[in-house]
Order: structure tokens, then C-alpha cells, then sequence
């Protein structure tokens, strides 16, 4: 026997107890992941000079720092005592995330911002307090639950409970080049602007602006590009047209006449966009109109301020910049609802610190101030009836308060299920096959339809 | 040898097995934990899943166009860099730049240069009279532009392997093959091309594993569209566990598609053998 053959059986021992160990790490660390830990019955307290409480949130990365900035030491002039830590997430990551800590026993976070479709599947799992009830002793009795409109308010709303609250609204709107619009020839628009008036005006605002014989001006920037941000487009106009995505029994109404219609008024937008539009995302239409490259733009509303106000990043103004609702169909104008909303992890250690915070966020003055100072959009009609302190918002106000009824009118929102996501993915993968010609809207529309029904069934 | 054995089954055995108990169970998301034992159910649901299939077929095309392309190119440029010519080490060492550039990165960028409207490729094909091009705008195109970038990115560690290689093949040889008076397309084929067998096949294999796991460049550039025509096996799978968070689903997925790697990753290895064995 040689030396190697001795060595092997050793070898194979090594290997064996090594696999045995992550067995055994595997058996441990699987099982339930709750704890029999209750929450904390007095809500943690709000902290003492002494005795500072640290709370946790996790926030999408595109405000996170800001928030951090500038927003935290602002609430910490009336709250000193609560430390306030923001973490940037990543979008892609939020949902598993605070799934993820929603359901640990030693949690690493007190708060989250949740987008308009992740309530049912967060709270259908059990992890978001219930603020009009669990919170209710924490809750100051000037916050005023009714001075927000419906609209942003829902988004966090599910089953009869209110998990969060709207901490940055959004609403899908239109941007317009008040110059390229006279350079066409054509009258601004207005919010009775109709979806079929946007059509007959589109070839014209293709246009050569300097004269040199090429085309380098477009009509239209969207999100054309395979994503869940696509879909809300043509979902606006088929809302605006009376249609709506599915029925009180989560059965899908779309693949109708005025669907279908929809869908390719979709499509068809892109003969009136740049070349590359197929693959537009979120910040290429921006950068078009921002270049003075595309008259108009359908995208949400926040990006209004890097679009016309910010000099850093833009070299468009206010006054140049137009903004409104989308098109109008028959039913009305359209839009559809983006809300960031704020809420408090069930296993949170410290629930009256959490929602002290969001709550200063979210009331009368603490909304004022995000507004004015941040420019996020608010969703207290107090606050939109208000004037802000910076010009720029007054014409946004009336475009957001406009859009919250618009909203609110025709339901106008991404699906509302715990399978929300997996819905928006069908309809993101057919609208994509659509708009490439790879399908007609008639086909991608009865494809999305099985394939929703064969998700919902399971 | 038994801290690494340990360190390599705790970062290796554990995950694996995890996911693989994953997959035969069903995953309730308020424990976040599986639960119930399902069978092959997940399993089922995996393979008749369409857009799984489809993902599939996807990952294949780009490999069936990508793998070729990118060790023919590197082994020509390792080859054309092997010659003696002036300014050889500087672009010997600039080509090794794609190479240590995130592959997000890249995606993101190339993404800026091919763009119709602003990239410099339009600026460029348009001095030549040439109308921009729509990189990402069709099916086809947008499958020929992530090889594109993802050739750029990986054909420089293929030219390292195999300038190594040729620097390490017997001079003697292509001495005599001089006196005989081969021309270099002869030594070529028939002198460095059947010693370097081996190592192209090899480099083949390395290569294939890293391109298998393709995802990030087709997530910074075109999301797996435009429909699902770039829609790889890892961008679906990655979509299915943590933007659906169906882990239950997506662990069968990643279950089967180590399978198949692994099948295919043997016959690939055999085919070396057997060619190193003949020579």
C-alpha cells in the first residue's frame, strides 16, 4: 500500500465530516424563522437624553440620502432622542429584503418604503403593523387620517387595514416642450387634450430644428423597454377609455376591443420616437427631453424636477416645461399611481419610535416641509390646497390633485394582488413582444390573459 | 486540507443542498422557510414552464454564437501578438483591459455607445454616410449586440490563455517546419493548431463555464428583451426568486440547469481527453 492509498481513506473521512457538518448546520438553521418573542408592549418609547432609540429604515436608493441628509436631522429637532439610520436598497431588492426581515427573529429593521404593488404580498405574509389599530396609541390626534386623498392613501391599504403611509407620491404625467410645440406649429397642450388629438398632432412635432434637412426632433419619449415600468402605459389609456385590468373577482378584463386599442396606441407612439426608443427604460426619455430631443414625454411625475428645475442636470426651466395629466379618453383624462409609502416591520423593537418618525413625515407640517425643502410630491390635500414656497410646485400641485381624482375615479392602479408582481411581469413580457412587432397587441393581450389565469389558479 | 475541505463544503455543500431542499419543498414566505415536502412538483412546473423553455433555447443561441466566436478570436489575436512588432507589450497590455471591467459595467456602458441617438458608434458610422443603427432594437440585433459586448469583455482572458500557450510550444518545431518551407498559413495549420488542440479545448471549457452564467450584461443593456428574445436561464431565474419571490419554483430551475452544465461540462471535458489522448 502506498502512501497515497494511506492518505486517501483519510481524505474521504475529511470530506465525509465536512459534509456532515453542513448537514447539520443545514437541520439547525432550517424551521421556522418566526419568534415567540411578542412585540414589545409599550412601543419601545421614544428615547431620553440618556438613552438614545436607534431605528432603522430601508429605503429605495434614489432618496435614501436625502433623506438621511437632510430629513433626519430635521425631524431629529423635535425627536432628538431617536437615531435615525437610512440604508440605500437597491428597487430590485426591497421586497425580498423586507420580506426577508420582516420574518427574522433579530431584525435589522424597524421601517420600510414600500412601492404601490408590494402591500398585499407583505402584508398577506404578515409582517407590516397595522397603523390604524396597532399604532392607534402612538398616533397624535391632529394627524388627520382623512386630510389624505384616497388615491396615494390606497396604495397602502389592503384587506380593511392600513399598513403604510404615502411618503413620496407619484403619478404618471406629461411633460411637454412648450417650444418644440411652437416650433411645430401646433397650441400647447391642455389636461382635454384626447388621446386621438395627441395622434393627429405626433407627425408634426417630428421635426428638423435647425434647418440642416435631418430630423433631430421627436414627438414622444415612454418606457418601451421589457420592464415592469412599460405596462402602466397603455394600462392609463385603457383606464381613460372606461376599461380596467381586471374585475372585483381578479379576473382579467383587458384583452377587450378598448385593450387591445390601448396596447397599440402603445406600439404605435414609437413611429414618433427617436431611433433606440425600443429600448427606452426610465432616465432615456428623460435624457431626450432634458436634450430638447422629444416634445413630450409620458413618465412619473417626480422626474419633473430634473426635467425642468434642477440647473444641475438640466437646462430647461419651469416656464418652458409644461405638465399634466396624460391624454384623455372617453371616461376622462389618464394617469396611473406610483406611491412610495412608508411602513413599520410587525417585529420591530421599537414600533413607537417607527412610527413617530413616519408620522412626523407624513403630517400637516411634516409634509409641508418635505415638500418644500425635498420637492417630493405630497398627498395631504392641506398641503396641495397650500402655496409652496418654491414657484415650480404651484403648477404641479394642481397636476397632482388633478391626477390623485383622476386616479381615484378610475381605478388606476397596478394590480392589486399578492401576485402583483408576477402580473406585471406577464404583461411586461407581452407589451415587450408587442411593441417588437414580435406579436399583435390582439395575441399578446390572449397570451397575458392565460397566463394570468394559469398564475391565479395555482 | 480539512479547514478548506470544511470552508469549501460550508460555501459550497451548504448552499447546494439548501437549494436543493428548496426545490422539493414548497416555500411559505412568512417563515421564509420551506415547508411541506412537494415531490417533483416544482420540478414539473419548471419544465413546462414556457418562458423557462424559451430561456433555455435563449442561453443556448448565445452560446452557439458567443463561445465559438470568442475563443477563435482569442487564440487569432494571442497568435498575432506572439509575432515581434513595435509597440507589442503596450497593446498586449491594453488589451487586457475589458477584462478586469465589471460586467455591468460593461453593459451599461456599451449600452451608451451603441445608443442610436448619443453613442459614438452612430457619430462614428455616420462620418461614413453610414444611417444609425438600432443596437437593441430587434430580436436578432439585440442577441448580436450582448455577444458583441460580451466578446469584447471575455476574448482578452481567452488571448491570455492562450499567448501563454504559444510561448510555451516547442521552438524546434517550427524551425524545422521553416527549413522544410511551410509558409505561415502551413505552420499554422498544421503545426501550432494540432498542439494547441488541447489547450483550445481547455479554454473552450473554462470559457463555457464562465458563459453560462450570463446575466449581468443583458441586465444593464436590454432586461432579457427586446419580448424574451434575450431572456437567458440566470436573468429568468434571478427575476422568479427575488423580484416573485417564488423560490420554491426558481430553486427547481437552478437545480435543473446545474444538471445540464454539469452533462454538458463532462462531454466537453471527455472531447479534451480524447483529443489530448490522440495527439
Amino acid at each position: 500500500m502506498t502512501a497515497g492509498t494511506k492518505r486517501r481513506p483519510k481524505r474521504l473521512l475529511a470530506v465525509a465530516g465536512a459534509a456532515a457538518l453542513s448537514l447539520i448546520a443545514l437541520t439547525a438553521c432550517t424551521g421556522t424563522g418566526s419568534s415567540d418573542k411578542p412585540a414589545a408592549v409599550d412601543g419601545g418609547g421614544i428615547g431620553t437624553a440618556k438613552k438614545h432609540v436607534k431605528i432603522t429604515m430601508m429605503s429605495n436608493d434614489a432618496f435614501a440620502q436625502q433623506w438621511q441628509d437632510q430629513l433626519v436631522p430635521e425631524f431629529n429637532k423635535e425627536f432628538p432622542y431617536i437615531d435615525v439610520t437610512i440604508d440605500a436598497v437597491p428597487y430590485t431588492e426591497l421586497l425580498a429584503k423586507g420580506l426577508l426581515n420582516g420574518t427574522d427573529p433579530d431584525p435589522q429593521y424597524d421601517l420600510i418604503t414600500l412601492d404601490d404593488p408590494w402591500t398585499p404580498q407583505l402584508a398577506n405574509a404578515g409582517v407590516l403593523m397595522d397603523l390604524k389599530n396597532d399604532a392607534k396609541q402612538w398616533t397624535d390626534k391632529g394627524y388627520d387620517w382623512a386630510d389624505f386623498n384616497a388615491a396615494p392613501l390606497a396604495s397602502s391599504e389592503w384587506d380593511g387595514k392600513q399598513y403604510g403611509v404615502p411618503l413620496r407620491s407619484n403619478m404618471l404625467l406629461m411633460f411637454y416642450n412648450k417650444a418644440l410645440y411652437a416650433k411645430a406649429g401646433l397650441a400647447e397642450p391642455t389636461p382635454e387634450l384626447t388621446w386621438d388629438q395627441y395622434l393627429k398632432e405626433a407627425p408634426s412635432l417630428v421635426q428638423d430644428t435647425d434647418g440642416d434637412g435631418k430630423v433631430d426632433s421627436w414627438a414622444v419619449g415612454l418606457t418601451w423597454m421589457r420592464g415592469v415600468l412599460s405596462p402602466p402605459v397603455w394600462q392609463a389609456v385603457l383606464n381613460s377609455n372606461g376599461g380596467a385590468l381586471f374585475d372585483k373577482d381578479m379576473k382579467p378584463t383587458f384583452d377587450t376591443k378598448a385593450g387591445i386599442a390601448a396596447l397599440q396606441t402603445q406600439v404605435d407612439l414609437l413611429k414618433y420616437a427617436p431611433p433606440g426608443a425600443t429600448n427606452y427604460n426610465y432616465t432615456e426619455p428623460l435624457d431626450a427631453f432634458r436634450q430638447g430631443k422629444v416634445a413630450s414625454i409620458f413618465t412619473w411625475g417626480s422626474a419633473y424636477k430634473s426635467a425642468a428645475v434642477d440647473p444641475a442636470v438640466t437646462t430647461l426651466t419651469p416656464d418652458q416645461v409644461g405638465i399634466q395629466t396624460m391624454p384623455a379618453g372617453s371616461d376622462g383624462a389618464s394617469t396611473h399611481r406610483g406611491i412610495w409609502s412608508g411602513s413599520v416591520f410587525k417585529n420591530s423593537a421599537h414600533p413607537e419610535a417607527a412610527w413617530t418618525f413616519l408620522q412626523w413625515m407624513t403630517s400637516k407640517k411634516g409634509e409641508v416641509w418635505t415638500t418644500n425643502t425635498l420637492g417630493s410630491f405630497p398627498a395631504r390635500k392641506s398641503t396641495l390646497a397650500s402655496t409652496p414656497s418654491q414657484a415650480w410646485l404651484a403648477p404641479v400641485f394642481t397636476t397632482i390633485q388633478s391626477a390623485y381624482d383622476v386616479a381615484d375615479k378610475g381605478q388606476m392602479w397596478r394590480p392589486r394582488s399578492p401576485e402583483s408582481n408576477a402580473i406585471q411581469e406577464i404583461l411586461a413580457d407581452q407589451t415587450s413582444a408587442a411593441v417588437q412587432g414580435q406579436t399583435s397587441a390582439k395575441d399578446a393581450l390572449a397570451k397575458a390573459t392565460d397566463q394570468i389565469n394559469e398564475l391565479l389558479k395555482k | 486540507m480539512l479547514p478548506a475541505t470544511v470552508l469549501l463544503a460550508a460555501v459550497l455543500a451548504y448552499p447546494l443542498l439548501y437549494t436543493l431542499q428548496i426545490s422539493f419543498s414548497k416555500f411559505d414566505l412568512a417563515t421564509f422557510s420551506p415547508t411541506e415536502w412537494v415531490g417533483l412538483e416544482n420540478y414539473t412546473a419548471a419544465l413546462k414552464n414556457e418562458t423557462f423553455q424559451n430561456s433555455l433555447v435563449v442561453t443556448g443561441i448565445y452560446l452557439v454564437l458567443a463561445l465559438p466566436l470568442q475563443i477563435v478570436l482569442g487564440f487569432g489575436i494571442a497568435y498575432l501578438m506572439n509575432a515581434e512588432w513595435r509597440g507589442r507589450g503596450v497593446v498586449r497590455a491594453l488589451f487586457l483591459i475589458p477584462m478586469v471591467v465589471a460586467p455591468v459595467v460593461s453593459g451599461g456602458i456599451w449600452k451608451m455607445i451603441l445608443d442610436p441617438l448619443w453613442g459614438v458608434v452612430g457619430w462614428f458610422l455616420g462620418l461614413f454616410g453610414i444611417p444609425a443603427i438600432d443596437w437593441f432594437g430587434s430580436a436578432s440585433m439585440s442577441m448580436i449586440s450582448v455577444v458583441i459586448i460580451d466578446t469584447w469583455r471575455s476574448v482578452p482572458f481567452v488571448a491570455l490563455i492562450a499567448a501563454a500557450a504559444l510561448l510555451a510550444l516547442p521552438k524546434d518545431v517550427f524551425e524545422a517546419a521553416k527549413v522544410d518551407g511551410a509558409n505561415w498559413w502551413q505552420t499554422l495549420w498544421s503545426v501550432s493548431l494540432p498542439m494547441l488542440g488541447p489547450i483550445i479545448a481547455a479554454t473552450f471549457v473554462v470559457r463555457w463555464l464562465g458563459a453560462v452564467k450570463m446575466f449581468d450584461i443583458i441586465l444593464a443593456t436590454t432586461n432579457g428583451g427586446p419580448g424574451e428574445a434575450t431572456n437567458v436561464v440566470n436573468l429568468f431565474i434571478y427575476q422568479q426568486a427575488f423580484r416573485l419571490l417564488k423560490f420554491s419554483e426558481s430553486s427547481a430551475m437552478a437545480v435543473i440547469v446545474l444538471v445540464i452544465t454539469m452533462i454538458l461540462t463532462f462531454v466537453f471535458l471527455l472531447g479534451s481527453k480524447k483529443l489530448e489522448d490522440r495527439l
